[in-house]
């Protein structure tokens, strides 16, 4: 699958020379084909120049990336599966080419120059090209623009915002290939672990039952959530973040917004101090030797102290002017 | 809107005899002319001055006349005409007799007769018949609200405003007048435009410019109904400040020991509108470079001494622009409305304060008690402030009775007078409340005081106290009764 | 036990009557404080409502009280979402605005004509006192020792978790919902614990009331039969159980179907099939039990659990289905952003955009929750201890509050009840533990003693931790400590709560408060001073356009018509007017004069350095008409090529020719020298000329411009198009314009 693309774009170097005074209906047709043996038809300056060349009667969408991992463009290798599934399903779906729409992909790699003259910093950008003659002849040829500002998008969406610039010519729809290896692997599983618990029932019907394992869940998840977990799944805040000075800062400025590293050291803070709660609480009292209570009980008294304490001036950290605190963290 | 008027007046001349007398039973004696009235010309009008005061936002007008008996016989009644419309707009209409003061005000009142015909006459009943061939010098005054209308109707926020008033150079009367002159009175020198008439006699062209006067006349004779339409334009750079309803409420605590007054004003600019639409740069600009503005900025509301906690909003809640200064010597309320007011802008807004009742309430001697507040307060300003609609509450203690009130507002602008009930906090039979509406009154008559008297036997002083412990404990009782039935409820599971 | 504090006592040991007394006195005195606390705006400012929702909570009661029920019923309101309207009566939880019409009309019977507007502004404050007192019961039925009741009353008292939403003037749903929620659950375990019909249906009858005042119901709905389910898996069904749920779930069914906002929805909607479900498998489970209990015979017991397990999975999977297929309504929009945290973001930007619907960063949980925060744990492990059905509730409400709390912090709110439960039981336990006078003997001594009973129970009990009886504390001192340091955690409890309070809850954000030099307070009221000049000097009729969140308000204090409201059902509504703020003036004028605008309202801080300012929102309305009309507004044009976004000088052209930043900045810069014209919001240096306006002009800016309302013009009647025609008149002034606009904005009457 991957070897063809390279192939026939390797094959197209041909074209240029002859492509030169090819009317658009030939392009289109050249293009057309090559899209329906492979498609996104892989881009090169040249292919580019002449796919996009003005006049045209047809639309052609390019994808301009950069999937080598030197330039480390997460968004282009999350995007790449999408577009190449759009433009499959499209160009299945529209053999004969009544919608007039090639889809292409201009690598950085591949093309510099055309990178150099649109004077892209950013990738991946989208570009569609409307046909300057014809019946869809648009007033403008200059390329509609679509820039990925809210992160990867669906193939879905994408086929929503093409189609909305390709009105009345037909919308062929996305077909996600129904895919055999999850569902079997699914399968498997599920049958394998059906298996194993019935085995393995007797040993862990125990576990289940225990009582000390559902606290122990439950606990940890509560202590996840009340640290403000979510938050961090939602907004996906970075992990730990540098200060100015070259060192890591663990505490984000701010009320509104966290670090992971920080809900996590909140939620490990939270977990001491329910943990010494607990034990003064359940522990403590069912100590039969007076001395071991004694030192048990100022041990977990201390740390409650202390570990509140220092919550507390961490809490002053992030909402100025909170005006309580306990010794020693004044 | 005339028939009111006119009966109205007919009504508070009567209901000065009891507040409590109905409107049937004054109707029934009020004298209905026939429609075809002429005011017997019995009497001449020797000399006449008639002074208009523009100053204010409302015209006062003064007519000094002397009047002769022309008849055989003896004469009390004296009819001054007036439009039906200024009717409507005619308040405190008082008359004296410039030789003696002591004659005291004289009864005047609208006099019924045609409703359609626009000559409506305001009859005066001079205290003794005038004899024939006497002469008697009476003093007219009273005012007129409405009058002026702004020209331009509408400018810029930072232009002068001007208005304009149109009255006859000639007094109408009923009567045929000697001599005449009218004189107006301007708040400046400044009043371009007036109308100018042929002289006569001496000066060759009417009128002559004495500062801020203008004198039309004196005039020669002239027959019963002359007029002689003229109209002045003067400048006016001050807010023209009209109270279509105030609602001003007197309430008497006995137990507190506290009188309470809440007023609601429905304020209203009738000056000149805003040709281009508010602009807040112009305006924070000329407030500090020329502060003197055709908008109403601030109000400044003089209450009697010893008032207190006073409160100031409006229908969306407080309003935090007001200062408050009290001292022994004044308790003075000064007030900035939300938004400057133009011309066309309307602002109503409430106030109140409290004040101890022994400012206001003493014991009669005949046991009852007796209630002296000023009829209207409200604030003055130096362009005066002109009500339409008055609605005095006073709000007795429950079971007051035997209500009695006077008042030295001008008996014209009082239309109504009744006594009804109100109910309000932990009332059970409710509250005596006197209900007096005047109408077409002027910040003149600021601190005319209402005398109020009625008796509050004991029984229906303890009442309150009573009621209240009696409730109290009806709800404890019914605390155990619950209490009670949930001790079964329990024990029954 | 009963309902009544009074009767809290007739199970305890000696000195009952006295105890009793002690404890309703000191539940009295919490339900005070709760109250109290909640009272600093009034203090501060004056008895006002508070903030965007409860404006149309307050004009609904006014509603309601002048015109009666039935009318309040069928409520068409056509001032708002002009032209559309809006079928308010049938569009809103009643349970609110009944509630406090009732108390009006009650004060009235009794003699005590209150204004509506106080007994809206105090309704939260005295509910709040009430679910103090629901706490306690609640905490009651978990512990036999009735100090963790109290505590709990107190916690939640003045929890700022809960206060958040209940200080006088915040006249919202929640107001009278968070007691409700806490009461229904209490009915539930009490209902649960007896088996008993009338506890039941009494827990359904305050259900319906919940489904009545709040969206939030849909917890309830979703806990109880997550409870049931819970139960059933460890085995724990019961006639009790069966008697209580389908009681419940029967009478509250119905009693939610009465309110025409919730209609159908019970058996339409995802959210309602736990419970719909639950019902279903304890009929089937009942009559298993039944047959079970007439048969004998070990593999025909094992079949039948296998028959019931399967049974539930088919019943599972043809839910699924019946909602893949539609026949099922799937979850409502703002219920599944709950579950696919993304959903929201992409799919509706509207709910996205609201602040209050924004993940919980930790520092929130803390400063709502303070210590209660880590004591939290402590109880729910506590409630391990002995596992009764009622410990059971605690552990899932724990669990999934603390879920939902994480994902939104609105729901911080249906959190802070079992916190406050559970922190209350781990203190008591503590405080007991560490206040018993009498030592226990020294070793080898099985004193079985101390503070909870569930020591002995524990014994047998699963906690590994809970095996050893409880002996007790040895060392005074030790047990000085340790009550000592719980005194200055809950001391320091106490004032963070009122510190919270006073600091962050208690501004009516109508009002704003700043500090004069001097150290007085002087107050900014420019919201009230452009509402009246509103409601005073413009049409009775006159149609305000303004972004959503101030829909309810002016409906409230000016009065006028709006196009959108805070009560965002028609998004494309709001996506237009998003369109007309951000497009330039051409595109809007006709935009505004197809939806018959007068008058444009916007929000400024720029003089002020007031945050809360309309170009500060300005991107979601760009998202949300971008939602709508993708090809003609895009946020990308709002940003400059650096990806910023910029007010002064840099901005986009798309930024400066919006109508939004029109209308907020123009004439601005006369205020200031020139090319001094300084945004504080943003601090940016404005350029040197501001922008024009030609077909909309300025009609009232507020003393600190917080406000700003536009006038749209007329169609020319020189039949000029509005561009020509100001400039026209920009270049050589002509009186004839000026004059031609003068008389038309001003009420004759």
């Amino acid at each position: 699958m991957r070897w063809l693309p390279a192939f026939l774009s390797a094959a197209l170097l041909a074209a240029p020379s002859l492509a030169a005074k090819k009317s658009a209906e030939e392009r289109f047709t050249a293009f057309h084909t090559k899209s329906l043996s492979s498609t996104p038809v892989k881009l090169r300056d040249n292919t580019y120049r002449e796919l996009t060349g003005a006049p045209r009667d047809y639309t052609a969408a390019v994808l301009l990336t950069a999937m080598d991992a030197r330039f480390g463009c997460q968004l282009c290798r999350e995007f790449q599966p999408e577009w190449d599934l759009l433009s499959r399903s499209w160009t299945n779906g529209d053999k004969a080419g009544e919608s007039r729409l090639v889809f292409g992909t201009l690598d950085f790699s591949d093309g510099r120059d055309v990178f150099m003259s649109l004077g892209l910093q950013t990738a991946p950008i989208l570009l569609l090209f409307p046909p300057t003659v014809g019946p869809h002849a648009a007033a403008s040829p200059e390329p509609i623009r679509y820039d990925f500002t809210n992160g990867p998008q669906t193939a879905e969406q994408i086929h929503s915002w093409v189609a909305r610039h390709l009105a009345d010519r037909p919308h062929p729809p996305i077909k996600r290939p129904f895919n055999w290896m999850r569902w079997i692997s699914t399968f498997v599983v599920l049958s394998g672990g059906l298996t194993a618990s019935f085995v393995a029932w007797p040993y862990v019907l125990p576990v289940i039952q225990s009582r000390s394992v559902w606290a122990a869940i439950t606990l940890i998840s509560i202590l996840l959530f009340t640290s403000g977990h979510m938050f961090n799944h939602i907004r996906n805040v970075p992990y730990v973040a540098g200060d100015g000075r070259g060192g890591v800062s663990y505490f984000a400025s701010g009320f509104q917004n966290q670090y992971g590293l920080e809900t996590q050291i909140v939620a490990a803070i939270y977990g001491v101090l329910a943990l010494s709660g607990i034990s003064l609480a359940i522990k403590v009292p069912r100590m039969t030797d007076p001395r071991a209570q004694g030192i048990a009980i100022f041990a977990w008294g201390g740390i409650l102290f202390l570990v509140y304490s220092f919550l507390l001036s961490v809490f002053r950290g992030k909402n100025a002017g909170y005006p309580f605190s306990l010794p020693p963290f004044m | 809107m005339k028939t009111t008027a006119v009966l109205s007046a007919l009504l508070s001349v009567l209901s000065l005899a009891s507040a409590a007398s109905s409107d049937k039973k004054s109707s029934s004696t009020s004298t209905t002319l026939p429609a075809t009235f002429r005011p017997p010309q019995v009497f001449k009008n020797a000399n006449l001055v008639h002074v208009v005061s523009v100053e204010k936002n409302y015209v006062k007008e003064n007519i000094n006349v002397v009047i002769e008996n022309i008849d055989k016989a003896a004469h009390d009644e004296y009819f001054v005409p007036f439009t039906a419309d200024q009717l409507s707009r005619l308040g405190g209409v008082e008359v004296k007799d410039r030789k003696d003061a002591a004659a005291g005000p004289f009864v005047a009142e609208a006099a019924q007769f045609d409703q359609e015909s626009d000559i409506q006459y305001l009859r005066i009943r001079l205290p003794q018949p005038l004899a024939s061939g006497a002469q008697q010098t009476l003093g007219i005054s009273y005012y007129l609200l409405k009058a002026y209308v702004p020209l331009p109707a509408a400018i810029k926020q930072e232009e002068q405003q001007f208005l304009s008033y149109s009255f006859s150079a000639y007094c109408p009367s009923a009567y045929t007048t000697t001599k005449q002159k009218t004189e107006v009175k301007f708040p400046s020198t400044n009043f371009p435009d007036y109308t100018k008439l042929p002289g006569s006699g001496a000066v060759q062209e009417f009128p002559t410019k004495q500062g801020s006067k203008l004198i039309y006349g004196p005039f020669d004779e002239k027959p019963a109904g002359a007029i002689q339409p003229v109209s002045v334009r003067f400048e006016f750079n001050k807010p023209v400040n009209h109270v279509s309803r105030l609602e001003r409420d007197i309430e008497v605590s006995h137990w507190g020991g506290n009188v309470a007054f809440e007023e609601r004003y429905a304020l209203y600019h009738r000056g000149a509108n805003l040709s281009s639409l508010f602009n807040r740069v112009k305006w924070q600009q000329s407030q500090y470079y020329s502060p003197t503005s055709f908008a109403l900025k601030e109000m400044k509301f003089p209450l009697r001494v010893g008032s207190e906690d006073p409160y100031y909003y409006d229908v969306i809640g407080n309003i935090s622009t007001s200062r408050f200064r009290s001292n022994k010597r004044e308790a003075l309320l000064e007030i900035k409305p939300r938004y400057p007011i133009f011309g066309g802008w309307k602002f109503p807004f409430t106030i109140g304060w409290n004040s101890d009742a022994k400012n206001f309430l003493r014991r009669a001697a005949g046991g009852g008690f007796v209630l002296n507040v000023p009829f209207l307060e409200g604030p003055r300003q130096p362009e005066g402030v002109e009500y339409e609609q008055v609605e005095v509450r006073v709000i007795l203690p429950e079971g007051a009775e035997n209500v009695k009130y006077q008042t030295s507002i001008p008996t014209t602008s009082i239309t109504s007078a009744d006594v009804e009930i109100h109910k309000t906090f932990l009332d059970t039979i409710g509250r005596t409340a006197l209900i007096i509406k005047a109408r077409n009154l002027v910040d003149d008559l600021r601190d005319r005081e209402l005398i109020v008297s009625y008796d509050l036997p004991l029984m229906a002083r303890l009442r309150k106290p009573l009621i209240v412990f009696g409730s109290s404990m009806a709800l404890l009782v019914g605390a155990l009764v619950m209490g009670k039935l949930e001790f079964k409820f329990d024990s029954r599971k | 036990m009963s309902a009544d504090p009074l009767q809290a006592l007739a199970s305890a040991g000696k000195g009952e009557n006295t105890r009793s007394l002690l404890r309703f006195i000191i539940l009295a005195l919490i339900a005070g404080a709760a109250i109290a606390s909640r009272l600093f705006s009034v203090i501060r400012f004056e008895s006002i409502i508070h903030e965007f929702d409860p404006w149309f909570n307050f004009r609904a009661t006014k509603y309601l009280v002048a015109n009666g029920f039935y009318n309040f019923w069928d409520w068409f309101d056509d001032r708002t979402w002009h032209p559309l309207g809006r079928v308010t009566g049938g569009t809103l939880y009643p349970g609110l605005m009944v509630t406090s019409g009732i108390i009006y009309h009650a004060l009235r019977a009794l003699a005590i004509p209150v204004d509506i507007r106080n007994i809206c502004v105090l309704l939260a404050p005295a509910f709040s006192g009430l679910t103090a007192i629901a706490a306690y019961l609640l905490t009651n039925e978990m512990t036999p020792n009735s100090s963790a009741g109290l505590l709990a009353a107190l916690f939640m008292g003045i929890a700022p978790g809960y206060i958040s939403r209940s200080v006088a003037g915040s006249y919202d749903n929640e107001a009278i919902a968070i007691f409700l929620l806490v009461f229904t659950f209490y009915l539930w375990i009490k209902a649960l614990k007896q088996g008993s019909m009338l506890w039941g249906a009494l827990c359904a009858l305050f259900y319906g009331y919940m489904v009545a005042s709040w969206g939030g119901y849909a917890f309830i709905t979703c806990l109880l039969p997550l409870h049931a389910f819970v139960l059933i898996c460890m085995g724990r069904y019961s006639t009790r159980l069966y008697v209580s749920y389908t009681t419940w779930y029967a009478l509250g069914t119905l009693a939610s179907m009465q309110i025409p906002f919730v209609g159908f929805l019970p058996v339409k909607t995802s959210e309602h099939m736990p419970a719909l479900g639950i019902f279903g498998f304890l009929q089937l489970l009942a009559f298993l039990d039944y047959i079970r209990s007439a048969i004998p015979g070990r593999q025909f017991q094992t079949f039948l659990w296998l028959f019931a397990g399967g049974t539930f999975g088919l019943g599972l999977l043809g839910l699924v289905l019946a909602t893949s297929a539609g026949v099922i309504a799937p979850w409502g929009g703002r219920f599944y952003s709950l579950w696919d945290t993304s959903y929201a973001k992409i799919h509706i930007p509207i709910i996205a955009s609201v602040s209050e619907h924004q993940p919980t960063a930790w520092p929130a949980f803390f400063f709502d929750l303070n210590m209660l925060i880590w004591l939290f744990p402590v109880g729910v492990y506590l409630c391990f201890q002995e596992l009764a059905d009622e410990h059971v509730f605690i552990v899932v409400y724990a669990l999934f509050g603390s879920y939902f709390a994480g994902v939104m912090v609105r729901l911080m709110l249906t959190l802070t009840p079992v916190v406050c439960v559970a922190a209350a039981i781990a203190v008591s336990t503590l405080l007991d533990t560490y206040l018993s006078a009498k030592s226990p003997s020294p070793p080898p001594a099985h004193a079985a003693d101390g503070g909870e009973g569930a020591g002995k129970k524990a014994a047998k009990a699963g906690l590994k931790s809970t095996t050893k009886p409880v002996v007790g504390i040895y060392g005074l001192w030790g047990k000085g400590m340790m009550v000592g340091a719980m005194a200055v955690y809950l001391l320091l409890f106490v004032l963070h709560c009122t510190w919270v309070t006073s600091n962050a809850y208690s501004s009516p954000s109508v009002v704003l408060a700043s500090k004069m030099p001097d150290g007085s307070q002087h107050i900014i009221d420019d919201y009230r001073e452009a509402y009246q000049w509103l409601r005073q000097n413009t049409r009775e009729d006159a149609k305000i356009m303004s972004w959503w969140d101030y829909g309810y308000q002016i409906g409230g204090m000016a009065d006028r018509p709006t196009l959108v409201d805070n009560n965002t059902w028609n998004n494309t509504h709001i996506a237009t007017v998003g369109k007309a703020m951000s497009s330039s003036e051409e595109v809007s004028y006709p935009i505004m004069r197809q939806h018959e605008v007068d008058y444009v309202l916007v929000v400024f801080g720029g003089l002020l350095g007031y945050s809360g300012d309309d170009i500060n929102k300005f991107l979601w309305m760009v998202r949300i008409a971008e939602g709508i009309w993708p090809d003609e507004v895009s946020e990308r044009a709002f940003f400059t090529p650096r990806g910023e976004y910029r007010v002064d000088g840099e901005a986009t052209d798309a930024m400066k020719n919006s109508l939004m930043y029109k209308m907020s900045y123009y004439n601005y810069n006369n205020l200031f020298p020139p090319g001094q014209a300084m945004d504080r919001m943003r601090n940016a240096r404005l350029p040197e000329v501001g922008p024009t306006l030609s077909t909309i002009e300025e009609a009232f800016t507020s003393e600190n411009w917080i406000i700003r309302i536009y006038k749209v013009k007329d169609l020319d009647n020189l039949g000029r198009d509005h561009m020509s025609a100001a400039a026209f008149d920009r270049g050589s002034k002509k009186k004839k314009a000026a004059k031609k606009r003068g008389p038309r904005q001003l009420r004759v009457d």
